[in-house]
């Protein structure tokens, strides 16, 4: 029973894995020559209809409930879950994007090397969102604060989920920084060989990104008519040491993928004592482990000494899509989708997202403590998080391509062949090689 | 009869002769009617794809100026043909196919033929049941049969391991040098019973007389299977090795679903999930030259195996 939830996300993804041959057969090359200025924003005449394409479960709901209210902006919803960026991709080329489509921000400046935005900001309501949203979130949508592409949705404020009673069990206070961590995690391991403070997972980059984004390493920057990529930073070098030596030393688990049937088992088994998650996670072990409930709390991410900085991992934007007629429109909805109280609380509800609003995080249901957490408040501690998340880091235009080489060498290197630090200058490699490919200038080095 | 027979066989060789000269006719719409349904979906979502697919492989992006800038394509020459030769990852798929098809494909084709000839031999009870057996993962879609397998893989989930494990046993199905060989697993339990009904209905189609002769002559049941029957269903057992090469080198689903329980999988493990990988990362031009170098190394073996054996064999 508790394993249903994983197995039917197994299953998608292998139907996506089939459907995306045929998608990747199908896909035409990237062209169009229009820019991304800035488009007119009008109010229509009368009765528009707007197409909103998301991967969000049950945000058809959410829409009803504007359509309800809204006769004259009516909103369809596609799911496109299945295989989010090659459909998105396909109906950029094909001319055929929606109005509005959901994209993480991570996907922000790949999709916009294709030319798939409108910037929003000749509407007074879009610039005027900006104090609605969690500083790092605004950051990223505007690109820097150069145009309003999209409205922050969710994110994935960083925190550490801890089996409080192992930690007790074993005479360990809460670790408050990486260093602390570590040491917890060898004296976990001395005291029984089948019990880790953690695992790694090596096919998880997104997750990776997140801890060095914690350590405020600048991955992408642009000046002088180049970008310029220090994937493999002294930051990052850090982080990526720092997990290398938890690996060598075996104190962490390597075998277990992040939200597999494996990974709950270990759980299950009191195998692993805590994990670094995201506030959308809350609702993974409270699904999986029902048993386990009263043991787990929610505490902020260790640190890297004193700096407090926090990281995010995952979380979307709702994107204005170029080739949209009606972006007064499109700016009306996608505000009242991302910041209206009653629209986060059913988004939250249904879809389980942790709103990008700074009102949201205040929506009664992330203010009341969670029952399966010992009725303790989390949301406070992943809003704590979500404010001290570094606002100026910034994803590359190819962070796909990036993300997988990261990952296939930090695979070998959790095997035992190469390290975690060379995975990051792999990943570099990458970088520069794919931005090359696709025509973006692009040096090494900040 | 006869008389009969052969008079209506002048009239339609002569009618065939008077139309050929009349041209079109009747007859040249039938010829367009029967063909239609199969040539225009082969020439629309085959020959156009393939030939896009050419096309877009000999193009390179450009892009005008900027931090995001707005690409077009030009054409590239081989550009892109270089890249791939110059693509250690793709070689490395390639390699690694190679090593899987050497083992995989004649230890499949093996026990395909032991259970055809099992099959076909009259020593077997239940003949029926077994065939359907055999033949029934074929009817599992290979996405499901490898969610199947990776949870008897998977050391958290699965009965097998734990019981191995209770025999003192530790194995790493999963593991960097293993997981090569349980993707071969899937597709060798995916695809035997296949490979074994095609080799099945060859023996099938052998006269019995052949069989009556060689008994006559004092032949065993053994020698019947391994000088007769195998022999004679020669063609059939190369028809299958071809297709198995090509299955092998368009190998996609099984390690693409491993993949999410095993990190020993990369995202370049199989020269079609290099080309995906590079296809999702928006580089089109040189995925479309991966997939035109897989098919003609696709092209190139399974070609150059057909007229190796036929010579070899004067079949």
């Amino acid at each position: 029973m508790s394993n249903t939830v994983t197995r039917i996300r197994l299953a998608g993804v292998a139907a996506a894995a089939s459907l995306v041959v045929l998608t990747g057969c199908s896909s035409s090359a990237p062209s169009g020559h229009s820019s991304a200025a800035a488009a007119a924003c009008a109010p229509a005449k009368g009765k528009v209809t707007l197409q909103y394409w998301n991967t969000v479960p049950g945000m058809d709901k959410v829409v009803a409930l504007w359509n309800k209210s809204h006769p004259n902006v009516q909103v369809q919803t596609k799911n496109i879950s299945n295989d989010q960026y090659g459909t998105l991709g396909n109906a950029l080329k094909a001319g055929k994007a929606p109005d509005l489509a959901q994209v993480g921000y991570d996907e922000l400046p790949d999709l916009r090397t294709q030319n798939a935005f409108v910037d929003a900001s000749s509407c007074k309501a879009a610039t005027a969102a900006k104090s609605k949203f969690v500083p790092w979130t605004w950051s990223q949508a505007s690109f820097g604060g150069t145009g309003v592409f999209a409205f922050p949705q969710d994110t994935g404020p960083m925190a550490l989920f801890v089996r409080s009673d192992i930690f007790k069990q074993h005479g360990l206070s809460i670790p408050t920084t990486w260093d602390e961590y570590a040491a917890d995690a060898k004296k976990l391991h001395d005291a029984d060989h089948n019990l880790s403070i953690t695992f790694f997972d090596p096919n998880n980059a997104e997750w990776f990104n997140g801890l060095l984004w914690q350590n405020s390493a600048h991955m992408y920057s642009y000046s002088g008519n180049s970008w310029h990529v220090s994937v493999d930073s002294a930051q990052s070098k850090q982080v990526a040491a720092y997990w290398q030596k938890l690996i060598d030393q075996k104190l962490v688990r390597t075998d277990l993928a992040n939200g597999s049937t494996p990974m709950y088992a270990a759980y299950q088994k009191n195998q692993v004592a805590s994990y670094v998650g995201a506030a959308w996670g809350y609702s993974m072990f409270r699904d999986n482990l029902p048993d386990q409930a009263g043991k787990w709390a929610v505490v902020p991410m260790p640190t890297w000494g004193t700096n407090a900085a926090s990281g995010d991992w995952g979380g979307s934007t709702v994107a204005f899509m170029k080739g949209s007629k009606h972006l007064y429109e499109s700016v009306e909805f996608n505000s009242w989708l991302n910041t209206d109280p009653q629209a986060l609380a059913l988004e939250n509800k249904l879809g389980g997202l942790y709103p990008a609003a700074t009102a949201g995080t205040k929506l009664p249901a992330l203010s009341q403590g969670v029952p399966y957490y010992n009725n303790q408040k989390i949301f406070d501690v992943f809003a704590d998080s979500s404010q001290n998340i570094d606002t100026s880091f910034a994803w590359g235009p190819t962070q796909k391509t990036v993300n997988l080489a990261l990952q296939d060498s930090m695979a070998k290197a959790a095997a035992g062949s190469g390290t975690l630090t060379g995975s990051l200058s792999a990943a570099q490699a990458a970088a520069l090689k794919s931005m090359k490919d696709l025509a973006i200038p692009a040096t090494a080095g900040k | 009869m006869t008389d009969t027979a052969s008079r209506a066989t002048r009239v339609v060789a002569a009618s065939g002769r008077r139309r050929r000269h009349l041209g079109g006719g009747p007859r040249a719409g039938t010829i367009v009617a029967f063909l239609t349904p199969f040539f225009l979906p082969f020439v629309l979502f085959y020959l156009v794809p393939i030939g896009y697919a050419i096309w877009q492989s000999f193009r390179v992006v450009r892009r005008t100026g900027g931090q995001y800038g707005t690409s077009y394509t030009t054409f590239g020459g081989f550009h892109q043909y270089v890249q791939v030769f110059h693509n250690t990852e793709f070689w490395s798929s390639i390699e690694r196919i190679g090593l899987f098809g050497v083992v995989q494909v004649p230890v499949m084709l093996f026990v395909a033929l032991i259970m055809a000839l099992l099959l076909d031999s009259p020593l077997l009870r239940l003949r029926s049941f077994f065939r359907i057996a055999a033949f029934m993962p074929y009817a599992v879609p290979g996405v499901i049969a490898a969610i199947m397998w990776s949870f008897l893989y998977s050391p958290q989930l699965s009965p097998v391991v734990e019981v191995l494990k209770d025999v003192g046993l530790t194995p790493n199905f999963l593991g960097p040098g293993a997981v090569l060989w349980s993707t071969a697993n899937v597709s060798t339990w995916l695809w035997t019973g296949y490979n074994m009904l095609i080799l099945f209905s060859a023996l099938q189609s052998i006269p019995q007389e052949l069989y009556e002769a060689a008994r006559l002559d004092g032949a065993s049941n053994w020698a019947i299977a391994w000088r007769i029957k195998v022999p004679i269903i020669a063609p059939s057992i190369i028809l299958t090795t071809v297709f198995s090469i090509i299955g092998t080198l368009q190998l996609y689903a099984e390690p693409a679903v491993l993949r999410q329980i095993s990190s020993n999988i990369s995202s370049t493990y199989t020269p079609n999930m290099l080309a995906y990988a590079v296809a999702s990362g928006n580089n089109y031009q040189q995925a479309a030259a991966i997939s035109v170098v897989i098919a003609v190394v696709t092209f190139v073996l399974s070609f150059g195996f057909m007229r190796l054996t036929t010579r070899r064999a004067g079949l």
